[in-house]
């Protein structure tokens, strides 16, 4: 017998070594690359949003096992490098960013493929890889530069880059993809990354580093492509209105539980552990497991928003009930937030109503997609970078307030640079309360710490259970360590971020 | 016609001598009892030939009857089954041992394995669960390996087994022969590293035609004693009170509040003993085995037909395993026996009934019994289904009855093993062997978890859910090998075997699973709403091979024995495809020397060496090559099936190379009264392959790579002993082991973790330490008082908590690394081996007139078991399970600090003490009786048909003798895998203890 006989490969999928050369390979490759993305975000709420001022978790001291345990810490500002939430941010950042790298390397090889999909993957790619390491670099700092395809184990080595390397990567990765990739063709959109999408992104990163006058610019070009605002705050989120002229990009779920759905779950991991949740969402649902209490909105976002308001109801419900000894919510009634008091001998726990949107036909199971960029949110990065460099960013901004209130009556008039900053900021809040943009903008902000340390101060009277380490809010702290198992497995060239015990 | 009785020195009958007339072709055999006939006229000369026995010739005269006794010679005459081949026990070179199955056919067990328990030195054997048919391990000589198997390769006559033996019913092996050494293993080759176990079929003898009818029927009881003791239902409701009584005198709860369940307030009596959940989901349960064995032997032709049937319902209710088993060995010889021709074939059915439920582990069915609410009731009072199991400040769990009574999960496997081979002996010395096997299975499964079964609320929101698949795989090996065999120069005898096998092996596979169920009544997909995943797959590999083996020996006393396999794998790398596998040992008999005819009382002595490398390619078919998967998103309103690298491919992977060196001695002694067998042995696996932890910011989690370096030895020794002869025969063997292992070397950074949570990281395989030594805080005790807090460290610590989350009455652990604050990665450390200091096997057998009894022991000294089980969930002070009763004696205050085990239950500081710690060791030293057995022969005379008839009754698993708290000392997470947990005990289903009866019938 001769070689051939032990020579087998698998005959139920493809081959690596002969694919991603067809334009249909290359653009399967692409959609194979957005689904780690996934992972990422139901992580990644927690370090982007529970982490700041806007929500917190539901109590659960009965289950201290680790799965409760460590959720909370990316809560309380008392987790460690032993994360496994943390750590699965970092992980699933860079699941997407190596699966663009081997499309990135790929192109060029790929001989049967046509110049424009090589073109539109390739700035996909870009854009992908750019966005995540965007992500990682304002989380945990200088992260490994990765940019190629692993194909031995020695590939995987690397020692962290400078922060301003990483940012000079983001940067050349994302100008390729907005000069590669093409506006929508149309609306609703595809769902893959477009020109808007790249130019979202530079702008965001731009705004990031203090680059105010090329944000500017950039931003300035999303009218002509088709980008606006919805006529209402509440269509952005609707499952029948996905990738609307209002979506710059967003993360793609279908519901059900055929073969080839694939479903979302963010309304229940953001609502309380309940038995049923009938009374919300209509159909019976149990929220029992530890999938479930987290991302509740805080008291203090509640507060925040002002009276008039459309985004307050929009954005967060109230099911009032009690809780039992097992702190299950049992339900009573589905209540407006607004102007809410509890009805005697009831406590009204806060959810997110955001991607509330029944009817349901099964437990855990919803349509709804999750935005990365929003319009609105390029208006008010509009506004902050025109009033960074002293002009007026008030058409931007009220454009999103009248919407946001349904009338101009609420548009803002001050001209004051710093009062501008503060209004600014409290707008991106409301605006974007839970789409993971919060804990950033606390970083980049000057009062970030602050307006930490005032919240800390009053979440511990409001929240029983705290354990006694939670909120030390220390500057350190607003970036994340660099995952414990990494560091063991490359000790020589991962060094620990600052503050941090190990 | 002559005709008489061949006997041996106790006058005792030989079964299967030959019998040839001198010069002719006739021949005849003797039957069971000695007894012959033969033609053959005067002046003939008669020669009578067995194994183990000198041969004896006889001229005819006068007589008739011709009775004949014969001499049994030295010891180690008796053949042994060895690769490729059968070789006289006196020249084997290597480790090898022999056990002949008829001893162990009194154990109600369905596994063969569990037969062995307890017999061959440095064969660990170990039950680590007790689902029926299912849940035992085999090891020899500690062999692990991180990525790839550690259980030895099978070869049923002469064909290596692909995956599972459980489909082999013990009732047809004839005999087991279990190779160690490098030198008795490596022919093969790449998978050989682990040793090897031959097993032998039942084949028909000369003479020895009879239909034998066994039977057993047996029931198996759970032994009380070894089950968790939990609370019952007012020691759970004064728990629970005693727990928020804390809670308002220490964390100002109001008592008046919803915070305050009222089913814990008042008189806690008036719940009783409350719902026994391990009554309700556990039984009495039988298990049963018919044998039928039809032998017929004629002299150039023999067939046997076993035809078996197994049933064991599971001591756990609804599981259950059912056997039907054929096996058909047919032999024919021609031209003058110089071609032999062979047919076996072995179909077997299996029906395997929620035996393979998730029942063992955290989370498992079985711990969902103890963690049940024994304030609820099971059934509602219209006799349906309570759901939900859990009382105020308990989690959410299902029903433990509803989920075992009413889930389903079947698997029927079915299973061809057959080969046919043909021997051809060219001329005097020289023939060829050639061997076709097929070993073809198939499994499908219906699994159904209906909505009582998979919810924990009354609305029933989680929809029934259930799985159709099937496997099917075919493996075939084709061998052919020629054998020279010559004398020279009368004192030079050569052995020389060359050969070539190929083989392969090929599976595919699917499944669909569904969802949205209209009714709990029917649970086949049919009637499913929504099918929710669906997918087919194939996976082969294949092994080209050539072996060669000579022997030599000089006047029979020295031995030489050199041996090579080259293996050509489908698994390897790319640059790796072919290895060599080499062994070399040698022999010497010194009881042939002259000089040793003064030691009149040895009979026997001999002394062996061997050294050779053998491989281990368990490692997965495609491991070695980069892959893409699937990776499905959503765009422009359809599904998109995408891909993406989801393995990382080694094109420089190897097998892993076992170098081992054995040093042995075989003793005899008073006429072979007593015989005494040693074996040092030294292992290094080289090369051992590993799914190498990567930095994740490869976007990869493990490459599999070879990593590292195994380190083995040990001494392993048997004592045979005839004790007594005469009316009373009593035998006895004793084995014991002492084996160790070490971690050598392992690639950057030198351990591997079991994962990266403190409540299940329980072990750490390091190098310079043993496998899976256990990893965890060291623990103090509780702090006693608030100067006892003050002075000592404590649990996540920070500049604004300076008590962290430790307070008086919590557990206090070690502050290993001196910083003043206990934390998850600085004060851990190694806090107990699972490495016995050795293990033994006893087993005495009696003969008594016509009673005969055995009794066969197991155990284990030294070795610490993790209770991680009973620590981390039985002894949950969180308050959301039912944990053991003797948690009862918690601290509630520093007058009332109860026995300083159990800590208090203060919210927000429990955490810990579900955290890997010293506390959770136990000493895991053992001795089990697996079985005791008495029996008696009746003696029929002159009855019909009936020649033979033995009753006897077994008990498996008589007793355990062991100070471990738990249920099974023989616990680990993944059987005996030393890399993967051994000695850690997160429950398992329960080993039952067996009584039962049998009968066996021989009929002419």
């Amino acid at each position: 017998c001769k070689k051939s006989f032990i020579d087998l490969n698998p005959l139920d999928t493809p081959s690596p070594d002969t694919y991603y050369q067809t334009d249909a390979q290359l653009k399967l490759a692409m959609a194979g690359a957005y689904v780690p993305m996934r992972d990422l975000l139901v992580n990644d709420y927690f370090t982007s949003e529970m982490r700041s001022d806007n929500s917190h978790y539901q109590p659960i001291p009965n289950n201290r096992g680790t799965a409760n345990v460590y959720r909370e810490n990316v809560s309380d500002w008392n987790n460690d490098a032993n994360n496994d939430y943390v750590n699965a941010v970092y992980y699933h950042c860079y699941n997407t960013i190596a699966r663009c790298n081997t499309i990135i390397d790929r192109i060029p090889l790929a001989n049967a493929a046509s110049t424009a999909v090589k073109a539109s993957v390739d700035g996909q790619a870009k854009f992908l890889r750019a966005w995540n390491y965007f992500k990682l670099v304002r989380l945990f700092g200088g992260v490994p530069l990765s940019l190629h395809e692993v194909k031995k184990a020695e590939d995987a080595y690397l020692p962290r880059a400078t922060v301003d390397q990483v940012y000079t990567q983001i940067v050349k990765d994302a100008n390729d993809a907005i000069s590669e990739l093409l506006p929508p063709a149309k609306f609703p959109q595809t769902g893959e990354a477009t020109k808007g999408s790249a130019t979202m992104l530079l702008a965001d990163i731009d705004v990031t580093l203090k680059k105010y006058a090329e944000a500017e610019t950039l931003l300035n070009t999303l009218p002509a492509m088709g980008y606006g605002l919805n006529t209402n705050y509440t269509d952005a989120f609707l499952t029948t209105n996905k990738n609307s002229k209002e979506s710059l990009f967003e993360i793609q779920y279908l519901e059900g539980t055929a073969v080839g759905t694939q479903p979302s779950n963010f309304f229940y991991q953001f609502f309380p552990r309940t038995t049923t949740t009938t009374v919300v969402t209509g159909a019976p649902a149990t929220n029992t497991t530890s999938t479930g209490g987290w991302n509740s909105p805080s008291f203090d976002l509640i507060s925040t928003y002002e009276t008039g308001d459309k985004r307050l109801d929009a954005t967060i419900g109230i099911a009032e009930g009690a809780y039992d000894a097992s702190y299950y919510l049992v339900i009573s009634a589905n209540k407006s937030v607004v102007g809410y008091t509890p009805a005697a001998g009831k406590v009204g726990v806060p959810y997110v109503k955001k991607y509330l949107h029944p009817p349901f036909t099964t437990t855990n199971n919803t349509n709804d997609n999750w935005p990365i960029y929003r319009y609105s949110e390029a208006l008010l990065l509009l506004a902050e970078a025109q009033n960074e460099q002293g002009k007026s960013p008030l058409t931007a901004l009220n454009a999103v307030r009248a919407r946001a209130f349904g009338d101009a009556l609420h548009n803002i008039t001050a001209t004051d640079q710093a009062t501008l900053r503060d209004i600014i900021l409290h707008e991106r809040r409301v605006e974007l309360a839970f789409e993971n943009k919060r804990f950033h903008d606390l970083q980049r902000s000057s009062k970030g710490l602050a307006i930490m340390q005032a919240y800390a101060a009053k979440a511990k009277t409001t929240y029983t259970f705290l354990p006694a380490s939670a909120f030390d809010i220390q500057p350190y702290k607003f970036l994340f360590p660099i995952p414990k198992p990494e560091i063991d497995l490359n000790p020589s060239q991962l060094v620990q971020n600052p503050g941090y015990a190990f | 016609v002559i005709k008489g009785k061949v006997t041996d020195d106790k006058d005792e009958g030989i079964p299967g001598v030959s019998i040839l007339v001198k010069g002719t072709s006739i021949g005849a055999a003797t039957d069971v009892n000695g007894n012959y006939s033969i033609k053959a006229s005067t002046g003939a000369v008669l020669v009578f030939k067995s194994v183990g026995y000198a041969t004896r010739e006889i001229t005819i005269e006068n007589q008739t009857t011709i009775n004949v006794k014969l001499k049994p010679l030295v010891t180690g005459l008796e053949e042994v089954t060895v690769s490729y081949g059968k070789q006289r026990a006196r020249e084997i070179t290597g480790s090898a041992s022999q056990i002949n199955a008829e001893g162990l056919s009194d154990m109600p067990v369905v596994q063969f394995t569990q037969q062995l328990q307890g017999k061959v030195p440095g064969v660990d054997i170990a039950l680590s669960s007790g689902q029926p048919g299912r849940g035992i391990a085999v090891r020899i000589r500690g062999a692990a390996s991180f990525a790839t198997g550690y259980q030895p390769l099978y070869v049923i006559d002469g064909l290596p087994v692909t995956g599972s033996v459980n489909n082999i019913n013990p009732d047809e092996i004839e005999s087991f022969t279990v190779l160690k050494d490098a030198s008795a293993t490596s022919l093969y080759g790449s998978r050989a590293a682990n040793g090897v176990v031959l097993i032998t079929t039942k084949h028909a003898k000369a003479g020895e035609s009879k239909i034998e009818f066994s039977s057993n029927v047996g029931i198996q009881k759970i032994d009380r004693g070894t089950v968790p003791k939990i609370m019952n239902g007012q020691q759970w409701a004064l728990f629970m009170q005693e727990h928020y009584d804390d809670a308002v005198k220490y964390e100002g709860l109001n008592p008046a509040g919803t915070g305050y369940p009222d089913v814990y307030k008042g008189d806690v009596s008036r719940y009783g003993e409350g719902t026994n959940w391990f009554n309700l989901t556990t039984q009495s349960a039988p298990i049963q085995s018919y044998t039928l064995n039809v032998q017929s032997a004629r002299e150039k032709s023999s067939s046997t037909v076993i035809l078996g049937y197994q049933a064991q319902d599971g001591v756990v209710i609804n599981t259950g395993t059912k056997l039907l088993s054929l096996r058909v060995n047919q032999e024919l010889s021609i031209a003058n026996n110089k071609v032999k021709i062979g047919f076996n074939i072995a179909p077997s059915y299996r029906l395997d009934h929620n035996n393979r439920l998730t029942s063992d582990g955290v989370g498992g069915f079985y711990e969902r019994v103890f963690e049940s609410s024994p304030i609820l009731p099971a059934y509602n009072a219209d006799g349906t289904y309570a759901i939900g199991a859990y009382s105020p400040g308990m989690v959410a769990y299902i029903n433990p009855v509803a989920q075992l009574k009413e889930s389903r999960d079947d698997y029927i496997t079915t299973r061809i093993l057959g080969n046919g081979y043909l021997n051809y002996q060219f001329l005097p010395g020289l023939s060829l062997k050639t061997n076709i096997g097929i070993d073809k299975g198939a499994e499908t499964r219906n699994n159904f978890t209906p909505q009582v079964a998979n919810n924990s609320v009354p609305t029933l929101p989680n929809l029934s859910t259930g799985i159709s698949s099937s496997v099917d795989n075919y493996s075939y090996t084709a061998e052919a090998n020629l054998n020279y065999e010559k004398t020279f120069f009368t004192d030079h005898h050569i052995e020389a075997l060359v050969g070539y096998s190929a083989q392969k092996f090929d599976s595919k596979s699917n499944s669909i699973s569904g969802t949205g169920y209209p009714t709990d009544d029917i649970g086949y997909l049919t009637a499913a709403s929504s099918i929710t995943a669906g997918s087919s797959s194939a996976s082969q590999y294949s092994l080209l091979s050539a072996i060669g083996r000579l022997n030599y020996n000089y006047k029979g006393k020295y031995l030489l024995q050199g041996s090579v396999r080259r293996d050509g794998s489908s698994r390897f790398g790319e640059n790796q495809k072919y290895g060599y596998f080499p062994a070399v040992s040698a022999g010497w008999i010194i009881s042939d020397e002259s000089f040793m005819a003064k030691f009149k009382k040895i009979d026997f002595l001999k002394i062996r060496a061997s050294y050779g490398i053998t491989g281990n390619n368990d490692f997965g078919n495609y491991t070695a090559i980069t892959q893409l998967g699937k990776a499905n998103y959503y765009l422009n309103g359809a599904v998109v099936p995408g891909e993406a690298i989801n393995v990382l491919g080694n094109s420089d992977l190897q097998w892993e190379r076992n170098k081992q060196f054995d040093l042995g001695f075989e003793l005899g002694l008073f006429n072979n009264r007593v015989s005494f067998n040693y074996d040092y042995y030294h292992k290094l696996s080289d090369n051992l392959i590993l799914g190498r932890p990567l930095p994740r910011s490869s976007g990869f989690t493990t490459i599999q790579y070879n990593v590292g370096q195994l380190e083995f030895w040990g001494h392993e020794f048997t004592v045979n002993t005839i004790n007594t002869k005469g009316v009373l025969k009593w035998n006895t063997n004793l084995n014991i082991a002492i084996q160790r292992n070490l971690v050598k070397s392992l690639i950057s950074p030198g351990y591997l973790r079991r994962n990266n949570t403190v409540t299940s990281d329980y072990y750490r395989n390091q190098e310079g330490h043993h496998l899976g030594e256990f990893y965890g805080f060291v623990f103090l005790g509780l702090y006693k008082d608030a100067a006892d807090l003050a002075n000592s460290a404590k649990y996540q610590v920070t500049a604004a908590a300076p008590n962290g989350s430790s307070d008086i009455g919590t557990i206090k652990m070690k502050d290993l690394n001196g910083d003043g604050v206990i934390d998850d990665v600085n004060d851990r450390t190694f806090i107990g081996d699972p490495t016995p200091s050795f293990t033994f096997g006893l087993t005495n057998t009696f003969a008594y007139k016509n009673w005969d009894m055995s009794i066969s022991m197991s155990g284990q000294v030294g070795g610490k078991i993790l209770a991680a089980s009973k620590w981390a969930y039985l002894t949950n002070m969180d308050g959301s399970r039912v944990p053991l009763a003797a948690a009862l004696d918690h601290w509630r205050s520093e007058a009332d600090p109860g026995s300083g085990i159990y800590p208090r239950t203060k919210t927000g500081t429990t955490a810990i003490g579900r955290s890997v710690n010293s506390q959770w060791i136990e000493d895991g030293s053992y001795l089990t009786a697996k079985n005791i057995s008495v029996g008696y022969n009746f003696k029929l005379k002159n009855n019909w048909a009936l020649k033979n008839l033995r009753v006897y009754a077994s008990v498996q698993q008589a007793f355990i003798i062991t100070g471990y708290s738990g249920s099974n000392p023989e616990i680990g997470l993944s059987g005996l895998d030393a890399t993967a947990g051994i000695g850690i005990d997160e429950n398992a289903y329960p080993v039952p203890r067996t009584f039962s009866v049998g009968l066996t019938t021989t009929f002419k």
